[in-house]
């Protein structure tokens, strides 16, 4: 009930009508197994009122009754058998729908790339890829075959019930159109109605469970006690307006049970004059008396499953919203080879790039990345030092320029191959469900147990995994335990040295969060592989710059020097400020 | 009734007591629609069958009685189905925000320190669905099952007194059917259902991998294969389902045929006294059709059993929640807070668990009336948990904290907090209208003083901006504002609330430059003339803020010193500072 404030849109409702008629065929099957099972419950109704005729008006004892009297019986597990199949296709079409939109919805969210998904709620996208796909399957297992069986089963059983007696089935009949007809006079006020009440009731949900979440913040404003008796009055609010829309919503619901009970009796006392009055025989009579309450049992449950379709439009808004979302340009698949082997020359050529609506964050910037050197890339947050790591993996194009390996633009080149040969270091690396082992051999499922314990002894880990509860099987993510900064940059960097075949290291921050023995260690570690890779630090710390092969320094969206430390430091341009800056500070 | 429910069920039965006269009413109108629509099939079997004997008898029948009966079931049904529609939903609305007022009064003494609901997003969900049930509980159980109860009971009786030895059969088929059954397939689906519930959390972290790690799983190649385990993993539960569905349909759908069932074994004997003219024929029509009325009031019992099921679960575990007891104990006599508090921490010690590493370990700080520190560290230091133990939320292993000179234990919680404005990295908005938002602290807040504070908070633009400014509301969780919006917006709330203590933790973490720019100046007006405590783990263009700097690690305090040393000596390490890149 207080799932989000989702009011269902033309777009979703569009979308969810096409998703529906993904299910035609087997919904097909699930109808005509009803309409079988309506035919049985008709010969079952032929048989109790031809035993029950036999029995008042000839007197027959059941021992004369028994060949009808076994039908009965016999058709019982029939009917069972056909209403129970008619369901599991039903169920097997929902089931089979849901798998498939979730497939394709995760595939679709996938596509915005690592920078759209960045910017997508991420919290959201899962509740609507769960929650939101799962309220498909009662609007399609339930309220779909329901539906169809409200317009089938009434005319099925007004083609029997007509030869039998046509004025009753002409009473049925003209009864059973008129119920669509006042429920659109009373539905389309009682229907907008009903989903305001929804949407209050949601409202009043939320606000409940909105101030729960925010309950710590209420108690640190002392206001608490407060939003309780609000919450309270709110609620007796709500109430009060709920129940005049429900007045007027429950109208539609009225309409429906009247038609169906008046009728009933109607059927009942024209059937009783006409047989007092001999136009019409027992049996017949009895058979429509005991088809009748058959006919609106259809429309009433289909009224209950109301619901589930409101819920399922709620839900397809916003699953619409993400199939229609645009998709980023590069992708994974096709182009070039990346040449074997050796370590490759990585440039960006005057890269323009800005993150979708907002300002610039690089404009010609160009950097060479070459093998066996480490090149620090230094610049204050925000700079652009991640975005430019980004451009580098193929996760954005640039807007303008080209990132280029070997002379191949970056857009002409397999990146699946190209990502093959990189060992990247995320600034936030993501932990994901599964013990310490599951998430080290993410990068590099067929690993034997020599290179993982040699990577988890480079970074450190080994010492981490000693002092966890399971050792290696700890389980980690949101249901296992949780990493400190420090934990969690050293299993980082076990991936990244895990990954002994990759050629270009890209490292955001290596030795954030850790101490200054194993930020030497580490440091000691990317100095032995850079001798046959191409490395990219991010780093922070200046000594640690000045220690590299080459230093770039990134302003205002471009490379704005680069070269050996020592030379940028005698050259007395931004690198020589920083420093300066620096020394002043420690100096005064 | 109370002796042989369980304990969870009669404090369920007693949480709802306050509103057990509007549940009767819609029970009692419930009631009369079922009588109804079996008085309806009922009177009209016999109704056809008089006078279908009396035509072929020729003999003379009163026919305005039984005709006026059967319009008269036929719109009892239809207004009680209407009025029962109505009476239980106003009874559930009214159990409602009782409950959930209820629920919340409880909850408030154990947030955050015993809510662990609020730091997993799974436990709030789950909570969520618990709430769900229990307010679901009269209408999806209590409702049918009594209405089955008294509509079985009312058929039994009619049929003892129409033909005794139907009797075993008819409580054999409401038994089978209405208990039996169900409590059969619920058994034999108890295990998928768990496995179910088990495995679409399981599916949930897998998408949120999917979604939070897809840059690093698009790096390792690993995308597809991580898809294969979703898809493999939704295919489980897809059959499970589909298992469960199966089930279910047993027990729902199997009351037809039992139905059908029922009317063959009722014949046996019903046509027999018929054929001894121990039974008049049309009350043997009349038995017939009441059976299958009858069975109209079972089928929903399947459904309100597993209801039943779900609701002890859900019921068992928001007890379980609410009985925790609170981890402070609030002083009986409380002393009073000072109008300008001093703070001091004399080694203090906390952790959250038994065993669990110390978060502060041994902090000694002092902060005078009017003094400005910032607390810096690298995150996992023990800042936030700092500033947790100087609200009251957290009870102290070791040490105290004297707030205005007297120690926290002898204070209320609620007045140390009142003494104590807070602008966090993330701030908790309502979806209330804005100036509800600003008022929460200060409910007596003047049009003019939330001026001035929008003013302040640079808020001037913004509430133009809104489209109906002030009475705008926030949206869930503060959903329509942006990060930099939510924060000023806090900066307002905090001046409204006129403490003499300002807390900042992390207040420009996570913006852009431009927006931290338009904050620095909010956050100076919002800090004049009360204590600051600062904390940040960079504290850039912040140190305007502060006179004094202590530098937090391991969950103690290692050095504190004047902002300026601190900033000579930030730099010397090499750490860059916003400031010191920026062109000057």
């Amino acid at each position: 009930m207080a799932q989000g404030l989702n009011l269902p849109s033309a777009a979703g409702r569009e979308w969810l009508r096409g998703e529906a008629r993904t299910l035609r065929r087997p919904l097909a099957h699930s109808a005509a197994s009803t309409a079988l099972q309506t035919v049985v419950a008709v010969a079952q109704a032929w048989l109790l009122a031809g035993i029950l005729d036999a029995a008042l008006f000839r007197h027959a004892a059941l021992a004369a009754l028994w060949p009808q009297w076994l039908g009965l019986i016999g058709l019982a597990p029939v009917r069972w058998w056909l209403g129970q199949h008619a369901r599991r296709v039903a169920d097997g079409a929902g089931l089979a729908l849901a798998v498939r939109v979730r497939k394709q919805l995760l595939a679709r969210a996938q596509s915005l790339g690592p920078l759209g998904l960045r910017g997508l709620a991420s919290g959201a996208a899962i509740t609507r890829l769960v929650d939101g796909v799962d309220a498909l399957l009662p609007y399609a297992a339930r309220y779909l075959p329901q539906a169809t069986a409200a317009v089938t089963v009434p005319l099925l059983l007004a083609l029997f019930v007509f030869p039998a007696d046509w004025i009753s089935g002409l009473a049925l009949l003209l009864t059973a159109p008129l119920i669509p007809v006042f429920m659109v006079l009373v539905g389309g006020a009682a229907e907008r109605a009903s989903r305001e009440r929804l949407a209050q009731l949601t409202r009043l949900g939320a606000a409940f469970m909105d101030a729960l979440g925010g309950l710590v913040t209420l108690r640190q404003l002392g206001a608490a006690e407060r939003v309780a008796d609000r919450l309270e009055r709110d609620g007796e609010g709500y109430r009060k307006v709920t129940l005049q829309v429900l007045r007027i919503a429950f109208l539609s619901a009225l309409v429906l049970e009247f038609f169906a009970a008046v009728s009933i009796a109607i059927v009942a006392v024209l059937i009783g004059f006409r047989l007092l009055w001999h136009e019409v025989a027992f049996r017949q009579g009895l058979f429509i008396l005991l088809l009748a309450p058959e006919f609106y049992l259809p429309l009433r449950a289909l009224g209950a499953l109301r619901h589930a379709r409101m819920d399922a439009l709620a839900a397809a808004a916003p699953l619409a919203a993400l199939a229609e979302a645009p998709v980023s340009a590069a992708s994974p698949q096709g182009g070039q080879g990346v040449p074997p082997v050796t370590a490759p020359v990585a440039r960006l050529e005057s890269v323009g790039f800005a993150h979708a609506g907002r300002a610039g964050v690089l404009e010609g910037c160009s950097l060479e990345i070459a093998p066996c050197c480490i090149t620090a890339l230094v610049g204050a947050s925000g700079a652009g030092k991640s975005t430019l790591l980004d451009l580098l993996l193929g996760f954005a194009t640039p807007r303008s320029g080209r990132v280029s390996v070997d002379g191949i633009d970056l857009v002409d080149l397999d990146l699946a191959q190209w990502r093959a040969r990189i060992a990247w270091l995320p600034q936030q690396p993501h932990v994901f469900e599964g013990s310490v082992r599951d998430n080290l051999l993410l990068v590099r499922p067929a690993a034997d147990a020599s290179a993982v314990a040699r990577a988890a002894r480079i970074t450190g880990l080994d010492t981490v995994i000693a002092r966890l509860p399971q050792g290696w099987d700890t389980p980690l993510g949101e249901h296992g335990v949780g990493l400190s900064g420090g934990e969690l940059q050293r299993l980082a960097l076990a991936r990244v040295w895990l990954r002994e075949g990759a050629r270009v290291l890209l490292l955001d921050e290596p030795t954030a969060h850790l101490d200054a023995v194993n930020a030497a260690v580490v440091e000691r570690a990317i100095r032995a592989w850079a001798s046959t890779r191409a490395v990219l630090v991010v780093v922070h710390r200046l000594e640690t710059a000045c220690a590299a092969d080459q230093v770039a320094v990134l302003e205002a969206g471009r490379i704005v020097e680069q070269g050996p430390p020592r030379e940028l430091a005698d050259r007395g341009g931004a690198f020589a400020r920083l420093l300066q800056a620096d020394q002043t500070c420690a100096a005064g | 009734m109370r002796r042989w429910l369980s304990p969870d069920a009669s404090r369920l039965f007693g949480l709802l007591r306050p509103w057990r006269a509007w549940m009767a009413i819609g029970v009692l109108l419930a009631t009369v629609a079922a009588l109804s629509a079996i008085g309806l099939m009922a009177v009209s079997g016999w109704f056809i069958a008089a006078m279908a004997l009396a035509g072929a008898s020729g003999a003379v029948i009163n026919y305005y009685t039984p005709a006026a009966a059967i319009r008269g079931f036929a719109i009892a049904r239809a207004g009680g189905r209407y009025g029962e529609r109505l009476a239980t939903h106003d009874a559930t609305l009214r159990a409602l925000s009782g409950l959930r007022a209820w629920l919340f009064c409880k909850l408030i003494p154990l947030a955050p320190a015993r809510l662990s609901a609020l730091r997993s997003a799974d436990l709030f969900a789950r909570l969520r669905a618990d709430v769900d049930v229990l307010e679901q509980f009269y209408l999806s159980v209590l409702v049918p099952v009594i209405v089955a109860a008294i509509g079985s009971l009312a058929v039994l009786l009619l049929a003892a007194a129409v033909l005794p030895s139907s009797v075993p059969v008819l409580m054999l088929a409401v038994i089978a059917s209405g208990v039996v059954l169900p409590l059969w397939v619920q058994r034999r689906a108890a295990a998928d259902a768990g496995a179910v519930v088990r495995e679409a959390a399981e599916l949930r972290g897998l998408l949120a991998d999917a979604l939070r790690g897809h840059a690093e799983l698009l790096a390792w190649g690993g995308v597809d294969a991580h898809a294969g385990r979703i898809a493999a993993l939704d295919a489980r539960i897809a059959a499970r389902r589909r298992r469960i569905g199966r089930l279910e349909a047993i027990g729902g759908g199997g009351a037809t045929p039992l139905a059908q069932l029922t009317v063959a074994a009722l014949l046996v004997p019903a046509l027999s006294a018929a054929h001894g003219a121990t039974l008049a024929p049309p009350l043997l029509v009349m038995l017939a059709l009441l059976v299958l009325a009858l069975f109209e009031l079972i089928t929903p019992l399947a459904p309100a059993l597993a209801q039943w099921q779900a609701t002890l679960t859900a019921a068992r575990r928001v007890f379980e929640l609410v009985d925790a007891p609170p981890a402070i104990r609030e002083p009986v006599e409380p002393a009073a807070v000072a109008a300008s508090p001093a703070i001091r921490f004399e080694g203090v010690r906390l952790r959250y668990a038994t065993g669990a590493p110390w978060a502060l370990d041994g902090v000694d700080l002092d902060l005078a009336p009017g003094a400005r520190l910032a607390i810096v560290g690298p995150s996992g230091a023990g800042k936030s948990s700092l500033l947790l133990a100087l609200q009251k939320f957290y009870p102290l292993q070791r040490g105290r904290i004297l707030f205005g000179g007297e120690p926290l234990d002898t204070l209320r919680g609620d007045d140390v907090r009142r003494a104590i404005a807070v602008i966090a990295q993330r701030n908790a908005l309502f979806d209330l209208s804005l100036r509800d938002n600003l008022r929460l602290a200060a409910p007596a807040s003047t049009a003019a003083q939330i001026e001035r504070a929008l003013h302040a908070a640079q808020l001037d633009a913004f509430v133009a901006a809104l489209p109906r400014g002030l009475d705008t509301p926030l949206g869930e969780g503060g959903a329509r504002v942006s990060g930099g919006e939510a924060r000023r917006i806090a900066i307002a709330r905090a001046l409204l609330q006129d403490a003499p203590v300002l807390v900042l933790d992390e207040p420009t973490e996570g913006l852009d430059a431009t927006t931290a720019a338009r904050l620095y100046a909010a956050l100076a007006i919002a800090v004049r003339g009360r204590s600051v405590l600062l904390v940040t783990h960079r504290l850039g263009q912040l140190a305007a803020l502060v006179d004094r700097v202590a530098v937090m690690r391991a969950g103690r305090i290692v050095e504190c010193m004047d902002t300026a040393t601190y900033l000579r000596q930030a730099r010397g390490r090499g750490i860059l500072v916003r400031d010191a890149i920026a062109p000057a």
